[in-house]
Formats: structure tokens, sequence, C-alpha cells
């Protein structure tokens, strides 16, 4: 898929801006503070619905202004389709209103339209960081290459909540609701659990290939594997969903005592080792960050597969994360996708199918 | 009420008599906890309606969509809201008890569980199911399904993956 056009009405320092991106790599270069990271932000959202740098979605707002809108033609193998995503600052918080050619829609109608892999600098803390970024990693991607598996994210989210105002005493204990409750949670909780088994499986297969073309064999294999808290080396959905039931009941009585939930994949984690060990406790910073961009074009590869057609490459200050030979690794790697859109500070050195000038808030194309 | 602040003072005492009025006649059905002026109400006392069906339904004004239908020629309960812990909402705090206590007395041969398709109806409808079902009556629950007048195009994958699991022979 490909983007074709793109238009920002009052978007962070864009207060407006028509952009035609081509087909290929678009470098977006410029000096610091002009407005690339925004630009690749609003593509994000665009394709999303949602910030890839802040959960606060009125700071995308142009300060003093009471709407930002972005809204954009795609290329999809299906036919061309527009999408529009506007941003509205109430005293309630920030209303968001999706369009698709056109015609108003729901969140859940809009996401996996215009599907994005999204690389910004913050991402190099998921190799060490808690295991909520590598779980926020699983769901974004995995939500949009499939409406059932965002629906079932949000249904176990929903449940899990009630479940544990039951347990913290929001309402008198009761046996058949705790039971009710954990029976939709295995329900939903088995589809969450299959559907990133077979993801990290697939993200582990097409990772380790890459990270050994750019650091070379002496490092020794990247692995990723799936920490599932609730077994999930059994074949079928229902013996997942047997183990998952067996493990809520010896968890039963710790949970009552600790008043919160202890079983599910809401404490699933996805584990990066480099041969034996582990990637966290004793990869060098420059191993890390290699692995995290393998981790990201196994992630692009994988959400092609699935789909048959490629999803939008955005990648934020990729290229200062590298030394010169593997910068040079990344972007052959990266050429021959459909479209990505790559921020820089410098000219990129490699040849790419255009390159912007990014100036305060203005947008030319260079080259 | 910027319509009544341009009425005649008659009128707008006219209609706060009539909301009183409204106020000191309507009451909950002893029966069924709906919304009436005699008690039991008159669905409970229509003896052409099907005593052997019950359908139980969150709010009193779910039996008002359910009956501009005339689909269904049972019983009504209504449950006082749905389960949710989060705002304080359990089996206490619902007519459960009474709930079974009228299907000892009445021992129907069907329970209809119409809670709405969101989180909250489900569970309300799978744990009323678990505390019914022991009691040898049969529970069934609305299905869920496509728009009547809507396109096969524009249904959400969840909507048509239900109604998918709950088609029928034709
Ligand atoms: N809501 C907003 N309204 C107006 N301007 C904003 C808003 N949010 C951020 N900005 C401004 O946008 C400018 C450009 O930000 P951006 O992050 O896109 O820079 P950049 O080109 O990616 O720079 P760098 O190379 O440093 O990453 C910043 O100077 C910031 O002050
Ligand atoms: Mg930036
Ligand atoms: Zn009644």
């Amino acid at each position: 898929m490909r983007l074709t056009g793109l238009t920002l009405a009052d978007v962070r320092n864009y207060s407006a801006l028509e952009f035609e991106p081509v087909p290929g790599v678009n470098v977006l270069a410029g000096p610091n503070a002009q407005g690339k990271s925004n630009l690749l932000e609003a593509i994000g959202l665009l394709g999303t619905g949602k910030s890839f740098r802040t959960s606060r979605e009125s700071e995308l707002i142009a300060w003093g202004m009471p709407l930002a809108s972005v809204s954009g033609t795609a290329a999809l193998a299906a036919g061309t389709v527009r999408l529009a995503c506007t941003l509205a600052a109430s005293a309630a918080g920030t209303r968001k209103i999706y369009t698709v050619n056109g015609g108003r829609v729901g969140y859940s109608h809009y996401l996996g339209r215009l599907r994005v892999v999204t690389f910004v600098p913050a991402h190099l803390q998921l190799v060490g960081g808690p295991p909520a970024l590598r779980r926020s990693l699983l769901n974004a991607a995995l939500s949009q290459e499939s409406p059932a598996y965002y629906a079932a994210l949000a249904n176990y989210a929903k449940h899990l909540a009630q479940k544990n105002a039951l347990l913290r005493g929001g309402v008198s204990p009761d046996e058949d609701l705790l039971a009710t409750y954990d029976e939709r949670l295995v329900a939903s909780g088995t589809a969450i659990v299959l559907a990133r088994r077979a993801f990290i499986a697939s993200l582990d297969e097409r990772a380790s290939p890459v990270y050994r073309r750019w650091a070379g064999g002496a490092d020794g294999e990247l692995h990723l594997g799936y920490a599932a808290n609730v077994p999930c080396d059994v074949p079928t959905a229902d013996a997942v969903a047997a183990a998952f039931t067996q493990r809520l009941a010896d968890a039963r009585f710790a949970e009552a005592q600790r008043k919160t939930s202890l079983v599910g994949p809401h404490r699933d984690d996805l584990e990066f080792r480099l041969g034996e060990r582990a990637l966290a406790a004793f990869g060098s910073q420059g191993q890390q960050r290699t692995a995290v961009l393998a981790l990201k074009v196994a992630e692009h590869a994988t959400l092609e597969a699935y789909a048959g057609e490629a999803p939008l490459l955005l990648l934020d200050d990729v290229l200062s994360e590298l030394d010169a030979e593997r910068r040079r690794a990344f972007l052959e790697g990266v050429a021959g996708v459909e479209q990505a859109f790559i921020t820089s500070t410098g000219a990129v050195d490699t040849p790419v199918a255009a390159t912007f000038s990014v100036r305060a808030a203005r947008v030319e194309r260079v080259a | 009420m910027f319509y009544l602040l341009n009425r005649p003072r008659a009128e707008a005492e006219a209609l706060a008599e009539a909301i009183i009025a409204v106020k000191d006649r309507v009451r909950l059905c002893s029966r069924c906890f709906s919304l009436t002026e005699e008690d039991p109400c008159a669905i409970c006392t229509d003896v052409r309606r099907d005593a052997g069906l019950l359908c139980v339904v969150a709010e009193a004004k779910d039996i008002f969509s359910l009956e501009r239908t005339s689909a269904f020629r049972g019983r009504y309960y209504v449950l006082g809201g749905l389960m949710s812990p989060m705002d304080g909402v359990g089996p206490a705090q619902l007519r459960v008890k009474e709930l079974i206590a009228r299907i000892g007395e009445d021992a129907p041969r069907e329970v209809i569980i119409a809670t709405n398709p969101n989180a909250e109806g489900e569970v309300t409808a799978l744990y009323l199911s678990k505390l019914i079902a022991p009691l040898g009556i049969s529970v069934t629950r609305l299905a869920y399904g496509l728009p009547i007048g809507g396109d096969l195009d524009y249904a959400d994958e969840i909507t048509l993956a239900k109604s998918l699991e709950g088609r029928r022979s034709l």
C-alpha cells in the first residue's frame, strides 16, 4: 500500500500542508525542530488514529487552534481509499472523528486500512524497558492486522478491569461472577495468545537473518521468543484454553489474596536473545539497537506476508542511531519496500526515490 | 426549556401538575419491576400471554422496545441494570435473588436473556445462565445479527463473525 497524498490542517507546526509522497523511500531532510517528526507523526495518525509520540493527543493540535485534521489518499490493493482523522479539543478530552471515503466510521472500522510500521528512537527501550512496551508493540501490529484481534483485546481489557474491581472488593465477592469473568477472559485471551504466538514465530524467523546480515555471525543468532504467561506450547486453541483455565484455577487463591488478577496474556512478554543469552542483560547498546531494527524489519515483512501487501514504513531518526556500515546495510535493506518515510538531519548517501526538504513547516521536493 | 419560558404561566403549571401526577401514580410492578400505574402491571396480569416464557431485560425501557416488535408473547422481568463491579454493581445491586425466586414460583420452560451484546450484557447473561441452568430450565440469549436492510459489505467483521456463529438452517 502507498500514501499518494496528504493534507494537514493545524497539525503541530503545520497550519496547512499539501504533501505528495512518491513510491519507494521518501527522505524528509532538514535541521532540527523544522517539522520532520511532526510530518511522520501525522502519517502515523492517518493510519492508526494514534500518535506514536504521545498519548495526550491534544498536543497534536496546533497551539491556539480548536481542531487538527489529517487527511490523505492511499493506493491499496483493493483500490483507492480516502481517510481522514480529525482531533477536536474539548474540556472532556480530545475527541477524534474518523472518516473513510467521506463517511464517518468508528475506530474499529477505521483501523487497519492504511497500515504502518513505525520506528522512533524511543523504541530502543524495547529490549531493556518494561514488558508493557513489548506488549504494546505486539498489540499495535496485530490490531492493525486483524479486527478480530483488536476486538478480543478490547473485550479482554474490559473483563479484566471488571474482574480486578471484583477482586478489590468493588462489590461483595461472588464465586459465580468471578467464574464468569474467568470464562470470558479465557475466550478472548486465547484468541490473543494464539495470534501472538504465530506473530512472534514469524518475527523470530524473519529477524534472525536480518540481524546476521547486519552484524555478521560473530554476535550469535538473534532470537525472539514468546514468554507467554499461559503455557501455549500446545497445538490447538482448545488446549490453550484448557491450560489457561487450569492456570486461573491454580491462581485463584493467590488472586484473592493479592486482590488482582495474576494470570493471562496481560502478563505476556517478548524475549530477545542473542545466542543463549538474554539481550537485555548482556547485549551492548549497539547490539540492542540492531536487534530493535531487525525486529522492525521483521514486523514489516510479517504484516506484508499476512495481508499480501506491505504496510508503510515510518522511520524517525533511524540513521543517527547507526554507524556508517550498518546505515548502508540498513538503507539497502529498506530500498526495496513499497513505501517508506525516513527523517534525517543530513543528506542520505545511498540512492532514494525522493528527498524532501523540511524547513519551518514547508516541505519541498529537492531530489 | 426555552419553549416553556415563552409560554403562559398556566401552561407551565398544567405541565408541572401532570409531572407530579405521573410521579404519584407510576410505581414498580411487584412481579416484573417494570413501570406501571396498576400493580401488577398489564403484561403480568394478561392471561393471554404465555407464562412459560420469561424474558429478562436490564431496564424497563427495554420492554417497550421489545413490545414494539409484537413478536414476544411471554412475560418480562426487569433486572435493574447490568453487572459492573467497576461501577459498584454486582449481583446484590441487581434483582437477582428475586429473579431466582420468581423462576422458582412460576417454573417457566424457557428464560430468554435479552441484554445488550456488549461486555457487561454478555457477562450478565452468562452469570444468570449459571444460576438458572441448574434449575433445569432452558436459558437462551438474543442472537447477534446483521441489521436488516444492511449491506454485508458494510457490516463489521465482528458482527459478521457473530452472525455466522449464530446461523440457522433454512
Ligand atoms: N501543537 C503544536 N503547535 C505548534 N507547534 C508545535 C506543536 N507541537 C510541536 N510544535 C513545534 O514543532 C517543531 C518541530 O518539531 P519536530 O519534532 O517535527 O522537529 P524535527 O524536524 O523532527 O526536529 P529534530 O531533527 O530535532 O527531530 C518544534 O519546534 C515544536 O516547537
Ligand atoms: Mg524529529
Ligand atoms: Zn409486571
